[in-house]
């Protein structure tokens, strides 16, 4: 720190002159543009873990997660009583009647974009990243963008030099496509190859392609028309050389989502776990790592369960009832997988039936009155992370090889060219999964197989969107605006932007 | 140098040597009016010249005078005597106070006058006027003792943060408190103890940063409201200046004075909540189960958190004066519980002020010394507490069947009693403020004054959550955690000015011009840690100290944080490279998981200043002053800014067409331009560093990683606000009845706020200058009036009002909510926006108008929120009454104080006190479930839960008997009282107490009158004496 003499202040304030130039030196902080107020450059180590770091969010309940899942077919966050009301944040959502001061959908704008301009920076020629730190940030800009571009239809931009008094520029949806794209071709050939079990923490070749086959398999989505057989085949492509690293299907569906190593996992985070798990769960429902017990709030829809082999009804998902493997099943001696429904128990294997907080069985129901009106039981709950395995475990699964396998067989089905079929494609993860293979593919049941194979891991609005089933109507949710397939620029957005034109319909 | 001053002697002796020839010895006594004691200190002057002398301390005096001339007699706070010498030779002169007290002193920036020379709003409180009972920090002292000051405590928490208002609220963000310079030394507006962090039950604030002022040693606080008074503290005045002055030894002969207190509080006012029985009887209406939610016993949560709670004061001070100086030294103690179990303030605190003056009085030195401990025990509450609640939510809301003592946890279920058995929170504060200064006479006009303060503080504040408190957050049962924060600030201060004075023409000229130049630095770290090995929470802080330190004695060089758990030990470093750096050689610790994120940051004001007076015909005044004040704080386009103001006062009674009843009346107008610059550190410059390190549930660090900071932004600068005043200050019946009345507007532009970035951007918030108006205009008015002026028995009356109009102008940009509504199911949840048109903190919310028949809410315009004309928490009338009576030996003092006009959202009613609460097994008022709300409502943020904040207080009552002292008697003085404080609240608020403000901002924009779970007001009687020797 520059000390300033006492004496010499002193004598300077007798003469009545300064005493300082009013710069003070930083010293827990890092100062990153030169003495003329440029840009001087990032480090690009650090930035890059921050950029990983900010993947983290993806964890969360809030943002990301919330307005992926909610306004979908397969999830819900239901008002109980007093609980979860939340003023309304869940029900616009899940009723396609949210607007564009919709907090969530702000909260994630903001952080999506704010990833994309640390990105810049350590994109930036004066970061002197390597070329591996530039592939791992152009797949990471990639990413994020990509998301940016799939929930709202256009990204912001702004260069490293631009202060808070400019604007940034605006990528339209076809635009923005192409800057993704491009991002990702330059990153693909400087990833480093990583095989299954090797460090899936950080961006592979194997993770670029899982990218580039989801961004080439939703292309007609924002650049218009119907699917092209040329971005099919680079779709085929793609799975197929993440296939070349290793990545393949795996049995043992809840196994997968255990932290340790398996040939699925493409890319994951290290968020905590705990959101997944309670989230849901009952407050009464306490793992011995957690005696606070869940927040009995995101539930499944009736639709979601519905799709499921296995008997229908509330009380019909005990062990061994016939049910196929990913619904899952409810235990007497403790929490259950997949699908929680009906009658539940202590988490500690007492075998005590548990009582909600009135008093009353804790007893799940697949349907519920509505969006409000709920009490404490209604609405299926979800366990894909169990807490057997630590209930706050910091290993998320955002790519999984199941997805690329699925995303393959789609592309054959919309017109790529392959040695093998989509039904067989399709097939050769039911018999993995247990059940039955099908006779035929249809759109149908390739969005159904997806519904079951992928629930709660973030697709199920965009595969909705790309199935076109998105402005359909399903339980409590009556809006058939197509318009809804993107969300309405934040208002406070448009607001700090003038280059930003809202969304049309909203 | 020396030989000018020996020339001066030479030629001064010589000229009274000239005099004496035709003058003649005249002595006598001038005593009080009131008391009929001698007045030391008398100004004694003859008429037309500047011959005079002082009267010694017994009030005699001796001056040489001819017989044509006339003798002055003058004292501040007496009525001026002049007096012809004729053929006497001895005047005894008796000076009747003077009510209006026109010749009292007022301290202004840099200086101080005669209230009759004041041309600014300003107000002076002595000490004698200061509220009584059990006083924490200075602010409460003038509480509702001055129009258009608003003062309210967040809380009943002893040592609570006070909100301070002076003609209203003019920022939309934190820093609305006005300046508070202590014998000179301007202190900054940051916090000085931490505030609480967050291991499984929400956040606290930090303490009120002017506790370490023992209000006992206070003389006086004079409050400068309109900017032609604060315009000279420039960037640092628009929301006022309290200038606080502290007693001195001047006056005094050897004296010793004790003043002693205790005190009992209690709880002036609980909830109605449900006994067992009725608790149980109503379960089945509501679905729910009441076998399954008896658990056997019958208790009352509230009483067994609550407590009857005892305070006592002791101060003792030894003044005295000689010839050339004075000083007074004193110690102080003060031990006071909250009425929430566990919650202690205590203080220690010592002050010394020497002045001594060499050069025949032409070189004065002064010093002040305050040094203050101050150790707070809190208990564990919270204002950001989830549904769970704080101890007080507990306590509301906890089962009543349940067994009432601390061990009869049930996992999920809430017990008070565990919460204040296994949480710690301590604080330790140590604070000294050191002012020393030199003031120089050059000459009779010319006098140059240098200022040296040192402000430096050091807090500590440790919290533990103990392994045995089955909390469902922060993986706390079975492991615990802990954490503490450490705090240092340090001030540095070097002022110096000149003043100068000169009679021009018909006039009295006077100027100062003066340099500072002061230096904030704010540095400190916070360290958590997870899974202890013991459960009593003390130790747990220890053991977590004394792994930090063999941690730290592992790391090589420096660090932003470190991170140490079962997997790792690493830390993060900015210099010279920034990034991980993963250690080998991991220290034995008995905590496991440890993280520590450290910082400090410097500031810098540098300024010149002046002002120029003008007194015309003793009758027209003029003021000006300028200041140019340079931060660090702004960018580089704006790091100076210059506040100029102006003031005219005329004083009217002195005309000859006023007639003679009025003994007082002048006319004063002012304008003036002050800033605002309480932001963070450097917001105009791109910087990194590493966001917060935690330690998650399952015990694991999850470490910081590098972030933007802020944004690059030279345009960055002051917040400024644009004040007129017009007042009138008049007085009757020889200044028995007299008054004042002021009118204002205030206009703050460039509002610094933080806004959502445009994004992509290198941070979710960006601070800017917002184009908008934040008005504030009013009227303040204030009364006194001495009804009775007899020899045994006085009566007095003094009053005031305020009015204070508030609102938005041209502001187009994104409404802001604020006002976050906590609780269960209230995620997300606000209840005010800030909006063009609106006054600040405007409610907007769901217009609620009953329940259908199934018992769901029904909302009067659909389920959207809407602003509520105009309602919002900021009162528009401020009242104060006091009054007091003296008969013979005995005085009585009371003081009301009330707000009106404003409301309250009631969070505690919306989070706890609902019909799906209820069914939920959780406790609630009585009333709550005879209203028709049905078990499954959803109670969203609406006017269900709005009150009207209108009470009146009475504040205070004192009655005190002054002992007869017998003349020989060692004692001076003797007095002993009695003081009861809250007596009685009028109010229809719901909630526990009206005065209630619980920090609900959202993203930095603070919230006003959301009142969730705050610490309950106390009734307080206090007895007393006050001794002097």
């Amino acid at each position: 720190m520059k000390r300033i003499s006492l004496i010499g202040c002193l004598l300077a304030t007798i003469s009545f002159v300064a005493c300082t130039d009013l710069e003070v030196e930083e010293v827990d902080s890092i100062v990153v543009e030169d003495a003329a107020g440029e840009f001087a450059g990032v480090d690009p180590a650090t930035t890059l873990e921050s950029a990983y770091g900010d993947l983290r969010d993806i964890g969360d309940q809030n943002r990301v997660f919330t307005i992926a899942e909610v306004p979908s077919d397969e999830m819900l966050v239901p008002t109980r009583g007093t609980d979860w009301g939340d003023n309304g944040v869940f029900r616009t959502l899940h009723s396609h009647t949210w607007d564009a001061t919709h907090e969530q959908v702000r909260d994630t704008w903001n952080r999506l974009n704010q990833n994309v301009f640390k990105l810049n920076q350590l994109l930036d020629s004066r970061s002197g990243a390597s070329a591996q730190q530039l592939a791992e940030g152009r797949f990471l800009r990639a990413w994020n963008m990509f998301l940016v571009l799939d929930f709202w239809g256009k990204t912001p931009f702004r260069n490293v030099d631009d202060g808070p008094d400019v604007n940034p520029e605006v990528l339209e949806s076809s635009e923005a496509f192409d800057f993704i794209l491009q991002d990702l071709t330059d990153a693909l050939p400087d990833l480093p190859t990583t095989a299954p079990g090797g460090n899936n923490l950080t961006a592979s070749k194997a993770a670029g392609n899982y990218l580039m086959a989801k961004l080439l398999l939703n292309k007609h989505i924002y650049k218009g028309g119907a699917p092209d057989a040329a971005d099919m085949n680079a779709v085929i492509a793609a799975v197929d050389a993440i296939a070349a690293d290793g990545y393949a299907l795996e049995a043992g569906y809840f196994d997968i989502f255990k932290p340790d190593a398996d040939t699925e996992t493409i890319l994951y985070t290290d968020a905590s776990i705990g959101n997944r798990i309670y989230n849901g769960l009952h407050y009464n429902q306490q793992p011995s790592d957690n005696p606070g017990g869940g927040w009995n709030g995101f539930s499944a829809t009736a639709e979601l369960y519905n799709l499921f082999e296995g008997p229908s009804g509330d009380a019909n998902n005990t062990p061994g009832s016939g049910q196929e493997e990913r619904r899952g099943f409810v235990p007497t001696d403790g929490l259950g997988y997949g699908m929680l429904v009906g009658q539940q128990y202590d988490a500690g294997g007492s075998g005590a039936a548990l009582n909600d907080r009135s008093g009353n069985p804790l007893f799940f129901t697949r349907d519920l009155p509505g969006l409000v009106g709920n009490d404490e039981n209604t609405g299926i709950r979800i366990i894909k992370y169990h807490p057997n395995d630590g209930s706050f475990r910091s290993h998320l699964i955002l790519f999984r090889y199941a997805d690329a396998h699925l995303m393959k067989a789609e592309a054959i089905m919309r017109g790529g060219t392959a040695a093998t079929t989509a039904l067989a494609m399709v097939n050769e993860l039911r018999v993995i999964r247990g059940a039955t293979p099908f006779g035929t593919i249809t759109e149908q049941n390739l969005l159904d197989e997806r519904g079951r194979e992928l629930y709660q891991e973030l697709w199920r609005r965009n595969d909705q969107i790309r199935f076109g089933t998105f402005d359909d109507t399903w339980a409590f949710k009556e809006s058939t605006e197509t318009f809804r397939s993107k969300f309405p620029i934040p208002a406070q957005a448009i607001g700090s932007n003038p280059n930003l034109i809202q969304n049309e319909g909203y | 140098m020396k030989k000018f001053l020996l020339i001066l002697l030479v030629l001064s002796v010589g000229f009274q040597g000239a005099l004496l020839a035709q003058t003649r010895t005249v002595t006598g006594t001038v005593t009080g009016g009131d008391d009929g004691l001698g007045i030391p200190r008398v100004n004694v002057t003859v008429k037309g010249t500047t011959r005079g002398v002082p009267t010694d301390l017994n009030g005699k005096y001796s001056i040489e005078v001819a017989s044509n001339e006339t003798l002055v007699f003058s004292f501040v706070g007496y009525t001026s005597q002049e007096i012809l010498v004729g053929t006497q030779t001895t005047i005894d002169v008796v000076l009747q106070p003077d009510f209006a007290e026109l010749g009292e002193v007022i301290v202004i920036g840099y200086g101080q006058v005669e209230a009759k020379d004041a041309t600014g709003a300003v107000a002076s409180v002595k000490a004698k006027d200061f509220n009584g009972g059990v006083i924490t920090s200075p602010e409460q002292l003038i509480q509702g003792k001055t129009a258009g000051v608003q003062i309210t405590s967040a809380s009943g928490e002893p040592g609570a943060g006070v909100n301070i208002r002076i003609r209203g609220t003019s920022s939309v963000r934190n820093g609305n408190n006005p300046l508070f310079v202590v014998d000179g030394i301007p202190l900054s507006g940051g916090d000085v103890s931490p505030g609480g962090l967050d291991l499984g039950s929400g956040t606290s604030s930090a303490r009120n940063p002017l506790n370490f002022i023992n209000p006992d040693d206070i003389a006086s606080m004079d409050i400068l409201k309109d900017a032609s008074a604060t315009a000279i503290y420039g960037s640092r005045g628009a929301n006022g200046v309290v200038i606080i002055t502290t007693k001195s030894g001047k006056g005094t002969e050897g004296r010793v004075d004790y003043s002693g207190s205790m005190s009992v509080s209690q709880a002036t006012n609980t909830y109605e909540l449900l006994g067992r029985e009725e608790f149980l009887g109503n379960l089945e209406r509501f679905g729910s189960d009441p076998t399954a939610l008896d658990f056997g016993a019958s208790t009352n949560w509230q009483d067994l958190v609550l407590r009857t709670a005892i305070a006592h004061k002791h101060d003792l001070a030894y003044s005295n004066s000689y010839d050339n100086g004075s000083y007074r030294a004193s110690i102080s103690y003060n031990n006071q519980e909250g009425i929430v179990e566990t919650s202690t303030f205590e203080r220690i605190s010592g002050r010394l002020n020497i002045n001594h003056s060499f050069l025949n009085d032409k070189l004065q030195l002064n010093g002040q010394l305050t040094v203050s401990r101050i150790n707070d025990q809190a208990a564990p509450l919270s204002e950001t507490a989830g549904f769970r609640g704080d101890v007080l939510g507990m306590a509301y809301s906890a089962n009543p069947t349940l067994p009432g003592f601390a061990d009869s946890q049930i996992a999920g279920i809430p017990n008070p009693l565990a919460m204040l058995k296994y949480i710690n929170d301590n604080t330790e504060t140590d604070r000294s403020l050191i002012n020393l200064s030199a003031d120089y006479d050059f000459t009779d006009n010319l006098n140059f004054r240098v200022n040296v303060g040192f402000d430096n503080s050091s807090s500590s504040r440790g919290q533990a959550y103990s392994g045995a408190l089955n909390a469902g957050q922060g993986g706390v049962f079975g492991n615990g955690r802990a954490g503490y924060v450490e705090l240092e600030n340090s001030s540095r201060l070097l002022e110096a000015f000149f003043n100068y004075e000169e009679e021009i023409g018909q006039g009295v000229f006077s100027a100062v011009a003066g340099y500072s130049y002061q230096e904030f630095n704010s540095s400190g770290s916070t360290v958590i840690g997870w899974g202890f090995g013991t459960e009593n929470g003390n130790q747990m802080i220890n053991d977590l100290r004394n792994s930090t330190n063999l941690i730290r004695g592992n790391i090589p060089g420096q660090y932003q944080q470190f991170g140490f758990d079962n997997g790792q030990f690493f830390i993060n470093q900015l210099f010279p490279n920034p990034g991980r750096i993963d250690l080998a050689e991991r220290p034995t610790t008995s905590v496991t998981s440890v993280a520590e994120n450290t910082f400090d940051n410097t500031d810098e004001l540098q300024s010149f200043f002046g002002r120029v007076n003008y007194t015309l015909k003793d009758k027209y005044l003029f003021t000006a002053t300028l200041r140019a004040d340079g931060s660090t704080r702004f960018g580089g386009n704006n790091k100076y800014g210059y506040f100029p103001s102006a003031a005219f006062a005329w004083r009217l009674s002195d005309e000859d067409f006023i007639p003679e009843s009025f003994s007082n009346l002048k006319l004063r107008l002012g304008y003036g331009v002050t800033g605002n610059q309480e932001i963070p550190h450097n917001l105009h410059q791109e910087r990194q560093r590493f966001s917060d390190i935690t330690i998650n549930d399952g015990g694991e660090v999850v470490p910081g990683t590098i972030e933007n900071v802020a944004f690059d932004n030279d345009d960055l600068k002051w917040e400024q606000t644009t004040q007129w005043n017009a007042g009138l200050d008049f007085g009757f019946l020889e200044g028995r009845l007299s008054g004042t009345i002021d009118l204002y507007r205030k206009n703050t532009t460039d509002l610094l706020i933080q806004v959502e970035s445009a994004q992509p951007a290198p941070q979710p918030f960006t601070w800017f200058n917002i184009d908008a108006e934040v008005i504030n205009q009013g009227v303040e008015l204030s009364l006194n009036y001495l009804l009775v002026d007899g020899d045994d028995f006085t009566w007095d009356i003094n009053t005031n009002i305020a009015y204070n109009d508030n609102e938005i102008q041209n502001y187009d940009g994104e409404d802001i909510n604020t006002g976050q509504i906590r609780g269960q199911g209230l995620t997300g949840a606000f209840a005010q926006r800030i909006s063009n048109g609106q006054p600040l903190y405007a409610y907007y919310l769901r217009e609620f108008v009953g329940y259908d028949q199934s018992g769901n809410s029904l909302y009067g315009r659909g389920d959207d929120q809407n602003f509520l004309d105009g309602k919002s928490p900021l009162p528009i009338y401020n009242f104060g009454l006091s009054t007091n009576l003296t008969y013979k030996n005995f005085d009585l003092a009371i003081f009301l104080n009330g707000q009106f006009g404003h409301y309250l959202y009631n969070n505690s009613a919306n989070a706890f006190f609902t019909a799906g609460s209820y069914k939920n097994g959780r406790n609630v008022t009585r009333e709550t479930i005879f209203t028709g709300e049905g078990a499954l409502n959803n109670p969203d943020v609406s006017t269900r839960f709005l009150e009207k904040g209108d009470f009146l207080r009475l504040q205070s009552l004192t009655f005190g008997y002054n002992v007869d002292i017998v003349s020989d008697s060692f004692l001076n003085s003797l007095r002993i009282y009695v003081n009861a404080q809250n007596l009685f609240v009028i109010t229809d608020y719901t909630g526990l107490d009206p005065e209630a403000n619980t920090n609900a901002g959202i993203d930095g924009v603070p919230s006003l009158g959301v009142d969730f779970t705050s610490f309950p007001r106390p009734r307080t009687f206090t007895i007393g004496l006050n001794a002097s020797f």
